[in-house]
């Protein structure tokens, strides 16, 4: 479910250097919290997770080496609540998400989420007794969605609620109330469109295995493979969620963080939309450098 | 009141013409239309007041201190509701207050299914934040009702609107990265293809 959040590719210089210092701060927030082996859940998706949930200011910035730049080093914000609160609730993310790889598997394939999860656990222990709220709505809005995936629900809206329901919850901790407003329907319909084109982005593969897959069910696609119409009619509803997302966005003040929000909601969400619709997203990405890598965010960067 | 120069995001030594497209290009952005049925409506409408009087308030000074002959967008936040049965009525105020579970357990019960019943599912969907639903309930009540204005502009918003994009670009996933931009518009998703369902 991860993987699809992440700015345009032409993002301006000084605001992928800024992006790369919130890559590095919430990697480094979640080594010293949880150990070095939890830095390996970092993705771009958290990231911007830990932006929206950042103050204005961008914060003191920290020039360090790390393993995985131990020669140059590279920028990094030092650790602020909002990046704790971020890392904190990524650890509870991503290790629900490899409980339920593991839960969608055989036991020979489920091997691998078996064993990332174990690795993972400790720190999740650690995680959900820091934000017990957070956790008990992401494992309550979790087993819903597997019900609905048992039951083979037809309503792509009410299967996508739950992931989005899900996202919102990361900004329960906010405390001034405009803000929280603003942050929670930003995080739902951005959690509505991550599940969506997850959805998509799996057609084919759940066609030839036989999963449960709302958008295909929604519009009775065989194969996996879109009608003319269908394709149309599904972009839209994608761009009614980054519609909310938008005009969400645009009633509270991000400080530095405006650009490469504004960049990511109107311009990054399109082209991950459309390469997802084209079927390029995939081989797309295996192949072309993102943002915060050419400028030495981290070598860390995975789908989970 | 703040000051009027930095809500527009501008200089005092701006001139006219830059005060009038800072003053478009915010009036653009939080527009009734942009958020029409939208749960943030009322932080916008508040916006939008603010950037009112704030052009009033540069204008009038720039013209001497006297009344402003200019009149920024105003209206357009309240629903003009018709006639509708009790029931209906209920629903539209428990939306216009929030309480969605409500609005839908009263729609639940209705034994009527007509236009009307339609239109304000999708709206309590719509708000809810399920848009593929909320389009299809819109769909099936302008079908039913076509002469309808109020289901007419809320199926219209929905399907050919302008969303409001940075530097006036079009506003779609089909339309990302594509250089044939009004090929692409021309019949689907951004504002170039304002299209009308009926």
């Amino acid at each position: 479910m991860f993987g699809y959040v992440r700015p345009p590719q032409d993002l301006p210089e000084e605001e992928r250097r800024r992006f790369g210092r919130a890559y590095c701060g919430l990697c480094h927030a979640l080594g010293e919290r949880y150990g070095p082996a939890a830095r390996f859940i970092l993705n771009y998706d958290f990231t911007f997770l830990a932006i929206l949930l950042s103050d204005p200011e961008e914060g003191p910035v920290h020039h360090g080496r790390c393993a995985a730049h131990p020669v140059h080093g590279r920028d990094r914000l030092e650790t602020t609540p909002a990046l704790a609160l971020a890392a904190d609730e990524s650890v509870i993310l991503a290790y629900w998400q490899l409980r339920d790889g593991v839960e969608d598997h055989d036991w020979l394939h489920g091997l691998k989420y078996r064993g990332v999860s174990a690795l993972l656990e400790p720190a999740y222990r650690r995680a959900a007794q820091a934000r017990p709220d957070f956790d008990g709505s992401t494992r309550r809005q979790l087993a819903l969605l597997a019900e609905l995936e048992r039951e083979g629900c037809p309503s792509m809206d009410r299967a996508a609620d739950t992931f989005a329901v899900l996202l919102r919850g990361a900004a329960g901790e906010v405390q001034e109330p405009v803000r929280r407003r603003v942050l929670e329907q930003l995080l739902y319909h951005l959690g509505r469109w991550v599940y969506l084109v997850d959805g998509a982005d799996d057609l084919k593969r759940d066609a030839a295995s036989g999963s449960y897959n709302p958008v295909a069910l929604r519009y009775g696609l065989t194969q996996g493979l879109w009608t003319e119409e269908s394709r149309r009619s599904f972009a839209a509803t994608l761009d009614h969620s980054i519609h909310m997302m938008a005009t969400a966005f645009e009633l509270w003040d991000f400080g530095v963080w405006t650009p490469v929000l504004e960049r990511t909601l109107y311009s990054g969400l399109f082209q991950v939309g459309k390469a997802v619709l084209d079927g390029t997203f995939r081989t797309g990405r295996s192949k072309k450098t993102t943002p915060a890598l050419e400028q030495g965010g981290d070598t860390q960067e995975r789908d989970t | 009141m703040n000051d009027p120069y930095q809500v527009l995001g501008i200089s005092e030594s701006a001139t006219d013409e830059e005060v009038k497209r800072a003053y478009r290009e915010l009036a653009r952005k939080y527009h009734p239309d942009n958020y029409h049925d939208n749960p943030l409506a009322d932080l916008a409408q508040e916006k939008m007041k603010e950037i009112n009087a704030a052009y009033e308030e540069i204008n009038r000074r720039r013209s001497g201190g006297g009344r402003s002959a200019s009149s920024g967008y105003g209206g357009g936040w309240q629903q003009q509701y018709g006639g509708s049965s009790s029931t209906f009525q209920q629903v539209r105020t428990a939306i216009q207050m929030g309480d969605l579970s409500r609005a839908e357990s009263l729609l639940n019960a209705s034994g009527d299914h007509g236009a009307e019943w339609h239109f304000l599912k999708g709206a309590v969907c719509y708000r809810r934040g399920w848009m593929d639903e909320a389009l299809r309930y819109y769909q099936t009540a302008c079908q039913m009702e076509p002469g309808n204005p109020e289901y007419r502009r809320a199926l219209n918003l929905m399907q050919g609107g302008s969303p409001y994009r940075p530097g006036g670009e079009n506003f779609g996933t089909l339309c990302a990265g594509n250089p044939c931009m009004t090929l692409c518009c021309a019949y689907t998703l951004c504002n170039g293809g304002y299209c009308c369902f009926i």
